[in-house]
């Protein structure tokens, strides 16, 4: 078993030693240079077999144990290549969605054109939901073989370069709020929809806002039955089983060198309180490393526990924090110069205050911080829940 | 490894579970004739090879219950014992007989000095095991009573040398990994009963008409206590796992073990409220013992140093 493992993670890495991109970070300073590197990128990645591994046996690349997996993202992080931003949805959420509700000819239609480098994105969340998203408005309404769909969707990851979107919608407002939710497939070049990129605080626009204007979407791009869409949307939320934080710890322990190097630079490595804040931030971001890995070993064994991936999202979101704020104060204020982004470059730059603002993007998307201190207290700790009503008393006024 | 770490924390599980903080003297009994002693020793001299995977479920036991007694200190000496022909001496230390050590520098911090028939003295290139007999003792009482620490009087440095130059210095660094990694495990066992008995008192008490438990600011800091004590549970265990981890790494570890431990115990106090301030409740002993943890074996600011200064030297 380890053997096998060894001997893949030794095929990886000469793989990688010939075909990871080199230093494509200087590179990425446009949104055009950006697509361009994540697309060839993927595409090699494809040719090598190594962009799904997480896919069914019988699919091009598939058929990785979760083990495997774990090899293969661990030697895309020490390799530093480029994170498939562009393409992530298309092969975890949508790719994962179809293959579990998606019937045969959704799956024959859809699944190669990922391979081919089809963009998804996700329409979930909204102006009125966002943490709570079973609130969620868009309307569709069902004429003959097609829906029509009227509403906004907001934070849709790169949804203005996306060619398809998973998209979350209301067909009724009987019962619970889940109850009335279907799921469909919309292909967003069709009449009424209109993709604009979200301008991040930090320059960067890896999302979009989607507008729906008496869009038609055929009932044969409907995943589940309707009423289904919440049971299907977990599906696409579940999607992701643990590798995307492992390689992340592993990348943000690989870029301490960024700090390391600062110090070195301005002179201070003999500063006791430097070297203190230093060496207990590495304790933090070998702790997170640690946990990733123990979560994705007890997910390996069967052993994973509701609420385990909570505790992982969030100490990998705080110690982000911490990272890029040791890095933003060391850097002075040389940091506060506006330096231009790196275009899809990573959570960990070396733009320190570019950097720090993007760690937002972690400890807010993807369910933030408090919606994971939920999950963890009532669901893993079996804390009570929050009373399910509550009521503003009418001012007397 | 003839026991799983699940079979070693079962077992050890059921060795304390009853009062807070159980008997010393009792405690001991049960620590020696379980075999825990023995149980990180070569099994060529006597042991049962279980290594640092049984130290770290052996004091994260003693840690959640707040066990008195000399366990860290004595398993210093016979990791210093185990390495030499002192086979005897190694026999009698593993089968109870109360031997000491620092867990700070020279002769200061022994626990239990008083009922101990040696100690162990660590000097920069020498390793000697001295007889107690005839040395001076001060009793240096803690606000942690679960410790009894002594100061000794140098006195006469007649003993039995263990190691010199080289040897002594790897020795030193041995023995000081593995007595990081004791208080870590002891820190971690404590910020776990600290932590499950904050939750168990929020679920009880009642206030404004409800548990206290159904509020989420209360919630939020309890998730975070959970979320900061499950990943430096990983680390500790990355690093009892990893052959090459240091003396700088494992107080580097030992260091951030112990700051969850304070944060959860004072945590644990300030969301207990009024009762978490009275002697009768024995959410003080976790807070008395995490500071004391944390300041024993060189404090944060020493191992967070030391590792920074390697990171930038590397």
């Amino acid at each position: 078993m380890s053997d096998a493992l060894d001997g893949l993670r030794q095929e990886v890495r000469e793989w990688l030693a010939v075909h990871a991109p080199k230093d494509w970070r200087a590179h990425s300073t446009s949104e055009a240079a950006f697509l361009a590197m994540q697309r060839s990128w993927f595409a090699t990645l494809v040719k090598g077999g190594y962009a799904m591994p997480h896919w069914p046996e019988g699919w091009p690349g598939g058929g990785r144990s979760l083990a495997e997996q774990k090899v293969i993202y661990e030697e895309f992080a020490r390799a530093d290549t480029p994170r498939l931003l562009l393409s992530f949805m298309s092969t975890y959420h949508a790719a994962s969605t179809l293959f579990e509700w998606g019937s045969a000819e959704q799956q024959q239609r859809y699944i190669p054109r990922i391979l081919e480098g089809e963009i998804w994105c996700q329409g979930f969340s909204e102006p009125g939901a966002g943490s709570d998203l079973a609130a969620l408005r868009t309307r569709a309404e069902r004429k003959g073989d097609v829906y029509v769909v009227n509403g906004q969707k907001l934070w849709s990851t790169m949804g203005q370069f996306a060619d398809q979107c998973l998209l979350l919608v209301r067909t009724s407002n009987e019962g619970v709020k889940q109850a009335g939710l279907t799921y469909l497939l919309l292909d967003l070049k069709a009449p009424g929809v209109t993709a604009r990129p979200i301008h991040q605080i930090h320059g960067d626009e890896e999302f979009a806002e989607i507008f729906l204007d008496n869009v038609e979407i055929p009932v044969a791009n409907r995943l589940g039955e309707e009423g289904q869409g919440w049971a299907v949307a977990q599906s696409t939320l579940s999607s992701e089983r643990g590798l995307t934080l492992l390689e992340l710890s592993a990348r943000m322990r690989g870029a301490m060198w960024r700090i390391a190097d600062m110090i070195r630079t301005q002179r201070r490595a003999d500063d006791a309180g430097i070297l203190r804040d230093l060496g207990k931030l590495a304790s933090k971001i070998d702790a997170t490393c640690a946990v990733a890995d123990q979560f994705l070993a007890n997910r390996i064994a069967g052993l994973e526990l509701v609420g385990d991936a909570s505790i992982v999202k969030l100490a990998y979101s705080r110690t982000l924090r911490d990272f890029t704020a040791l890095g933003l104060r060391i850097g002075g204020l040389d940091a506060q110069y506006h330096a231009p982004i790196t275009f899809g470059g990573g959570m960990e730059t070396g733009n320190w205050m570019a950097d720090f603002m993007n760690s937002y993007a972690w400890t807010i998307a993807g369910g933030s911080d408090e919606v994971q201190r939920n999950i963890i207290a009532e669901r893993l700790l079996g804390m009570p829940r929050e009373p399910k009503s509550w009521t503003v008393k009418e001012s007397a006024a | 490894m003839s026991m799983t770490r699940s079979e070693l924390q079962d077992a050890a599980a059921k060795a304390f579970d009853g009062d807070l903080p159980p008997d010393a003297a009792q405690s001991w009994t049960l620590i020696t004739d379980m075999g825990w002693l023995m149980m990180a020793v070569p099994e060529d001299q006597g042991g049962l090879g279980l290594g640092r995977e049984a130290v770290g479920v052996i004091h994260q036991a003693l840690g959640r219950t707040l066990v008195a007694g000399p366990t860290i200190a004595q398993m210093l000496v016979i990791e210093a014992l185990s390495g030499t022909a002192q086979d005897e001496l190694l026999g009698r230390a593993m089968a109870g007989e109360v031997m000491t050590a620092s867990l700070a520098d020279g002769l200061t911090a022994m626990p239990d000095a008083d009922r101990a028939s040696h100690l162990l003295f660590i000097e920069p290139e020498r390793i000697a095991l001295l007889p107690t007999q005839g040395r001076g003792l001060t009793a240096r009482a803690t606000w942690d009573k679960t410790r009894r620490l002594f100061d000794v009087d140098a006195g006469e440095q007649q003993g039995i040398v263990l190691a010199r130059g080289e040897a002594a210095v790897a020795l030193g660094n041995r023995l000081s990994a593995l007595r990081s990694l004791a208080l870590a495990a002891d820190s971690l066992g404590g910020a776990d009963a600290a932590l499950r008995m904050t939750i168990d008192y929020l679920e009880t008490r009642r206030q404004f008409g409800r548990p206290l438990a159904l509020f989420q600011a209360l919630k939020h800091r309890v998730a975070d206590m959970k979320t900061a004590l499950v990943a430096a549970e990983a680390l500790f265990w990355a690093r009892a796992d990893d052959p090459d981890a240091d003396a700088i790494s494992m107080g580097a570890m030992k260091a951030h073990a112990a700051g969850v431990y304070r944060l959860i115990a004072e945590e644990a106090i300030q969301l207990h409220g009024g009762i978490g301030l009275t002697m009768e409740h024995p959410c003080h002993l976790f807070l008395k013992r995490a500071t004391l943890n944390a300041a024993l074996g060189g404090d944060a600011d020493h191992w967070e140093e030391a590792a920074g200064r390697r990171m930038l030297a590397a």
